[in-house]
């Protein structure tokens, strides 16, 4: 096994920290100068749905760049652990009961918290199950091997809720109202900020988790050199799983947001919303954390923009030329680090 | 076509079902008389080629009921008709390819006299120079892409028919997009007195057959297009096409396409962002159903986007006894009928009424009698009592029943509720 | 992980060259096929065009359909075959991991429907199609490869998965070269005549698609497994085996990646032009990712880097999915298994819808083949001596393959 990828979380970025800082500042102007000429107006109210488009395409893309930086593995199925994730919130949130928008703050609160961290929990332990039985015995067969199973994991996912639960779109609760807040100039809506905050506030965890505490260093040195660190005492099977159960459930995150924000869910959800996460996760530099979040940030600019100009259909074509650009030019990614060389 | 109109559509039913009683062969009985009328019966099956499996079951499955349904109702004398089923999903997607090979394996089984089917037109395009071929009739109960059958975008429908130019081996009794992107303009400028639209399509065939007709139609009447977008259908996020439609301010929106592309979504953020007001319309794509159907357009817009809503329907609205089939169905099958059980159904009765015809000039043999099939229902002059109502087919294979019902969201039933209904060969728009 | 610098044996302390390496995989057994190679092959060749439509007719295939509808199967099951073999050129043997090859086989096809078909008024034959479709195809696969060839690993995997969907979204919106998503219709059937007496190409006839495609895959194989161990297939391996040691010993890593990588776009443009006219229309949703994966899951099940191998994994996958899975419902009905009672559900399988389940069945059938057999299912010698002889340790480059391991294989 060659040296692999380098540090899951931080950036190296010991000289250009601050680089890194205004040169987001910058892209964020350039993109908001980008959507208002063409958007007639509402060049703010595009610049919030970019933003929380993209802050689900980072959450998902996040365990993609994890579960890639640690094993090296492109984890196919992770789209649909997204999308299972959105049916076990549309599951909890109509046997609950709810069917529309709570307006009792603290009621709406509870069920929030109750959401998120039963739809976590669920998602992160499917995601250690697949890792269990789909990919940990396959850990030393070739590298295609472990990848044609994610993709047949992909298929049983789907295929378990279309047979299962439903084989068309379901529509989840909205509980957050439909209010918009009025912050100083900025218009948002409750809905959008709660998404952006969330997602912010779920990186940033993720960041100190990765880098401040003794899991997250096991993390990360399992990710650098899988030998050096099992001779240093760091459970690799543990640390393993205790990465597919953080990025699952990161992603199952991202399906509660789905449901909150769109109302709906369906089996073919994962597909396409995994590719983009996944893109996002290349763009940004795959294996690192913060550059997963920035590409699904791009992402979902990339998306709004085409839309804005009236090029919406040719917005795949888009992301992925612009995928194709990074790599050549850029090859490890926009943050990147260096790809292990396929062993 | 419609990729996938998902779902029982019980508005639908109500419109298209009738009694099943009022097809020429009377049930059941029927079958005794079949023994002592004609010595041994013949067998003889229809083929059916939908998608089965997969995403697109709900399509295919209640359709086939419907075939199934029809061959249990409706007997003809001297005659054993079986199925015989075919699945042109591969890996839970429609298949052209398997599409074209079933019609094959149908075409070589010399007892299959007609094939009801596809359901997607991209299949149909594949299986009509097969059916063509081997001189079998095809009739399709959802196919809607216009070029399958008439001149289209510069088309030749004799480009599908390569073997036998002049030999028609396709019918299908769904009114083509055409008439059904017309009546969409009728009611936005007509009845929603709208004189700018939006006007979005879901990139395939169906929805963007109508949305141009939309366009086009529209512009005619005098209104003004503001803007003819196309988004997708693999997104679930149609937040900035809603928040630039906003800058447009059009008086209507037309969405060509199907609810699992997303239109009820559509409209529901449209209703998020306060938009709800602008009157929204659609084909039969999303008149699928009342409020609390499942998955249905109304359900997934949700009280607020299903304010303002039109859709239209390519069938007649008047038909009497429209409980019956959905009644028969249910006690069958245990499950309400789907969008195109009724269509099914209706092709069914097409074949056993021309094998009625055909069955003393024909005699036994089964390519005799094969043709003899194909060649009554190419046949315009030959007409058929159906649950869609009575029609025939013209010389291209399209049904002439060119009436188109139109339908308004409902409030107080939280389901569309009968508007009017248009006949364009009577009343053509222009 | 296909296998490392430091696996070959030990000759006093110094590491073999790739050479060296190489010469040993072939062992002497495979010397006879090695000279006579495409008198094999074609006699091979002759032999499964003989015996495939004999042994339809016998049960129990011949419950499942006819012979016709057999042969009609078989025809198709060609194209995939030779999709797997050109996927195999870029994945088996030169380790591309390639994720968008049905591109490929898109740009094959609409080369077909620009060539061939009223659209554009050409009606140039099926015969010298093939050679255009494969031309314009691999050109494509050399201006993808060219940039993008020097990235490593898993970025490349990513391209082509990008260019995988960019080409059909193109076919799809850029709706006034190419009909968008209604496709192009009335593509030009072959005409041979009546060829080797097997009748008109037609649509109701599979004998002349199944000789035609018979022949491709044929004429493919000879070429195929010529170049496999020809200076370039040895290249390849040897950067598969490790890029760095092989440019060191002399090899233009990149034109040799840009060969394979336009040998099997070639491949694929074969299967597009066949498949095109077979079918008579080209729609952009022929060619999803569905397509790359279902190529991509047949290399890897059939044994990748043996053509062989990967050719009856095409071969039995296509079976499997458009013949075995829907035929499971007569299939268990069949069987007569009595009800079986699990407490509060009772099972009775023959009233269980398993067209409903078939493609949770293939997701499954995908894991456990990679669980209990990784190697695929008819392995390389070289694959299966990495994963069976040498467990492990192997990759970590501390145990060295002893020349007992070589001859037993």
């Amino acid at each position: 096994m060659t040296p692999a990828t380098a540090p899951l979380g931080r950036v190296r970025l010991s000289a250009g920290r601050w680089n890194v800082a205004v040169g987001t500042i910058a892209a964020l102007v350039a993109a908001y100068v980008i959507i208002d000429l063409g958007a007639g107006g509402e060049g703010q109210a595009q610049f919030i749905n970019a933003l929380t488009i993209g802050a689900i395409y980072a959450l998902i893309a996040l365990g993609y760049t994890m579960v890639y930086g640690i094993i090296e593995l492109i984890n196919f199925a992770h789209g649909d652990v997204f999308m299972v994730g959105s049916f076990v919130s549309w599951w909890l949130l109509t046997t609950l009961g709810f069917n529309g928008a709570i307006t009792d703050p603290l009621l709406l609160g509870v069920v929030l918290a109750v959401g998120f961290v039963f739809s976590m929990g669920v998602m992160g332990i499917v995601g250690m199950v697949i890792e269990r039985f789909a990919y940990r015995p396959l850990r030393s067969a070739p590298r295609l091997a472990p990848l044609i199973t994610a993709i047949g994991v992909s298929f049983i996912l789907q295929n378990l809720v279309q047979v299962g639960v439903s084989n068309s779109i379901v529509t989840t609760p909205q509980i957050i109202p439909n209010t918009t807040l009025h912050i100083g100039p900025i218009s948002i809506s409750a809905i959008n900020l709660f998404i952006i905050v969330l997602a912010v506030v779920l990186m940033a965890a993720l960041q100190l988790f990765i880098g401040r505490t003794r899991l997250g260093r096991a993390m990360r040195s399992t990710a650098i050199d899988r030998d050096a660190a099992q001779l240093m005492g760091v459970d690799i099977n543990t640390t393993i799983a205790l990465t597919f159960f953080i990025g699952s459930g990161l992603a199952g995150a991202a399906g509660v947001v789905q449901g909150l924000y769109f109302g709906v869910s369906v089996f073919t959800l994962g597909f396409y919303a995994g590719l983009f996460a996944f893109t996002a996760a290349v763009l940004g530099g795959i294996g690192n954390t913060t550059g997963a979040a920035l590409g699904g940030f791009i992402i979902g600019f990339i998306q709004v923009i085409a839309a804005v100009y009236g090029y919406g259909v040719w917005s795949e074509v888009v992301v992925f030329t612009a995928l194709v650009l990074v790599l050549v030019f850029r090859p490890t990614g926009i943050l990147g680090q260096q790809l292990g060389e396929r062993a | 076509m419609k990729y996938a109109r998902v779902g029982a559509s019980l508005a639908v039913i109500a419109v298209v079902a009738s009694a099943c009683s009022g097809s020429t062969a009377s049930p059941a009985a029927s079958a005794a008389a079949s023994g002592a009328a004609g010595g041994a019966a013949i067998n003889v099956k229809v083929g059916i080629e939908l998608p089965m499996s997969g995403g697109e079951a709900p399509n295919g499955v209640p359709t086939a009921n419907g075939v199934a349904l029809a061959i249990d109702q409706v007997k003809v004398p001297g005659f054993n008709v079986t199925i015989s089923q075919q699945d042109d999903a591969v890996n839970g997607v429609h298949n052209p390819q398997q599409g074209a090979k079933n019609m094959q394996t149908l075409a070589n089984d010399p007892t299959v006299l007609f094939v009801v089917g596809p359901f997607n037109s991209n299949v149909g395009q594949a299986e009509i120079p097969v059916g063509n071929a081997a001189g079998l009739m095809q009739c399709s109960p959802a196919n809607t892409y216009p070029g399958l059958t008439k001149e289209w975008g510069g088309v030749s429908p004799t480009t599908l028919r390569p073997t036998h130019p002049d030999k028609i081996a396709y019918v299908r009794v769904a009114t083509t997009d055409d008439l059904q992107g017309a009546a969409g303009a009728d009611i936005a400028f007509n009845i929603a007195k709208a004189k700018t639209a939006y006007v979005a399509d879901d990139t395939q065939t169906y929805g963007k057959g109508l949305a141009d007709v939309f366009a086009t139609d529209f512009a005619k009447l005098g209104g003004t297009v503001a803007k003819r977008d196309s988004i997708p259908g693999s997104t679930t996020d149609f937040t900035s096409y809603v928040t630039a439609l906003k800058s447009f301010n059009p008086d209507y929106v037309y969405y060509g396409g199907v609810t699992t592309s997303g239109i009820g979504l559509f409209r529901k953020q449209m209703a998020q962002q306060g938009l709800q007001t602008i009157p929204f319309g659609g084909g039969d794509g999303i008149s699928d159903g009342s409020a609390a159907t499942k998955s249905s357009f109304l359900q997934i817009a949700g009280p607020a986007g299903d304010q303002n809503t039109y859709s239209t329907v390519a069938a007649t609205h008047d038909i009497p006894n429209p409980g019956a089939l959905q009644a028969a169905y249910k006690a069958k099958f245990g499950t309400d009928p789907g969008a195109y059980s009724a269509a099914g159904y209706a092709c069914t009765q097409v074949f056993l009424q021309a094998l009625q015809a055909v069955a003393a000039s024909a005699g036994s043999d089964l390519a005799t009698l094969r043709e003899a099939v194909r060649a009554y229902v190419a046949d315009p002059s030959h007409s058929y009592d159906t649950v869609l109502g009575k029609f025939s087919f013209d010389a291209n294979g399209d049904t002439t029943q060119h009436i188109i019902s139109y339908y308004g969201y409902d409030a107080t039933t939280q389901d569309w509720k009968f508007l009017q209904q248009r006949d364009f060969t009577a009343k053509p728009l222009f | 992980m296909t296998g490392h610098p430091t696996t070959g044996p030990a000759t006093g302390g110094t590491k073999p060259g790739i050479r060296q390496r190489l010469s040993r995989a072939m062992s002497p057994g495979t010397a006879f096929s090695a000279r006579h190679q495409s008198l094999t092959t074609v006699v091979t060749f002759a032999a499964i065009g003989i015996l495939l439509p004999v042994i339809v007719l016998l049960p129990p295939f011949s419950g499942f359909g006819t012979q016709n509808d057999w042969v009609g199967g078989f025809a198709d099951a060609g194209i995939f075959v030779l999709l797997a073999i050109g996927l195999n050129v870029v994945v088996g043997w030169a380790g591309l991991l390639d994720l968008g090859y049905a591109a490929f086989f898109a740009i094959g096809s609409y080369t077909y429907a620009y060539g061939a078909s009223p659209f554009t008024g050409l009606h140039i034959p099926f015969w010298f199609m093939l050679p255009i479709g494969a031309f314009v195809a691999a050109s494509f696969g050399i201006m993808l490869g060219a940039p993008t060839l020097r990235l490593r690993g898993d970025y490349l995997a990513i391209v082509t998965l990008g260019f995988g969907e960019i080409v059909p979204a193109v076919f799809l919106n850029a709706s006034t070269l190419t009909n968008g998503t209604n496709g192009i219709v009335g593509l030009d059937q072959p005409s041979f005549g009546r060829l080797f007496g097997v009748g008109d190409f037609g649509f109701t006839n599979p004998w002349p698609y199944f000789v035609t495609i018979l022949g491709i895959i044929a004429v493919a194989f000879m070429l195929l497994s010529r170049l496999e161990n020809s200076r370039l297939g040895r290249a390849w391996v040897a950067i598969r085996e490790d890029e760095l040691a092989a440019a060191s010993m002399g090899i233009n890593t990149v034109t040799t990646k840009l060969l394979a990588f336009a040998i099997g776009a070639s491949t694929a443009g074969l299967a597009g032009v066949y498949s095109a006219s077979k079918l008579s229309i080209v729609s952009p949703d022929q060619f999803n990712f569905t397509v790359s994966f279902t190529v991509l899951a047949m290399v890897v099940l059939g044994g990748m880097g043996n053509i062989w191998g990967v050719a009856a994994g095409a071969f039995l996958i296509f079976e499997l999915q458009s013949q075995g899975l829907k035929q499971l419902n007569t299939f268990i009905g069949g069987l007569g298994l009595p009800a079986f009672n699990l407490g509060p559900i009772t099972v009775d399988l023959a009233t269980i819808n398993f067209l409903n389940y078939q493609y949770l069945l293939y997701g499954l059938a995908l894991v456990l083949m990679m669980l209990l057999r990784p190697e695929g299912l008819f392995p390389s010698r070289r694959r299966r001596r990495e994963l069976h002889e040498l467990p492990d340790e192997a990759e970590r480059g501390n145990v060295e393959l002893s020349e007992a391991d070589e001859v037993e294989l």
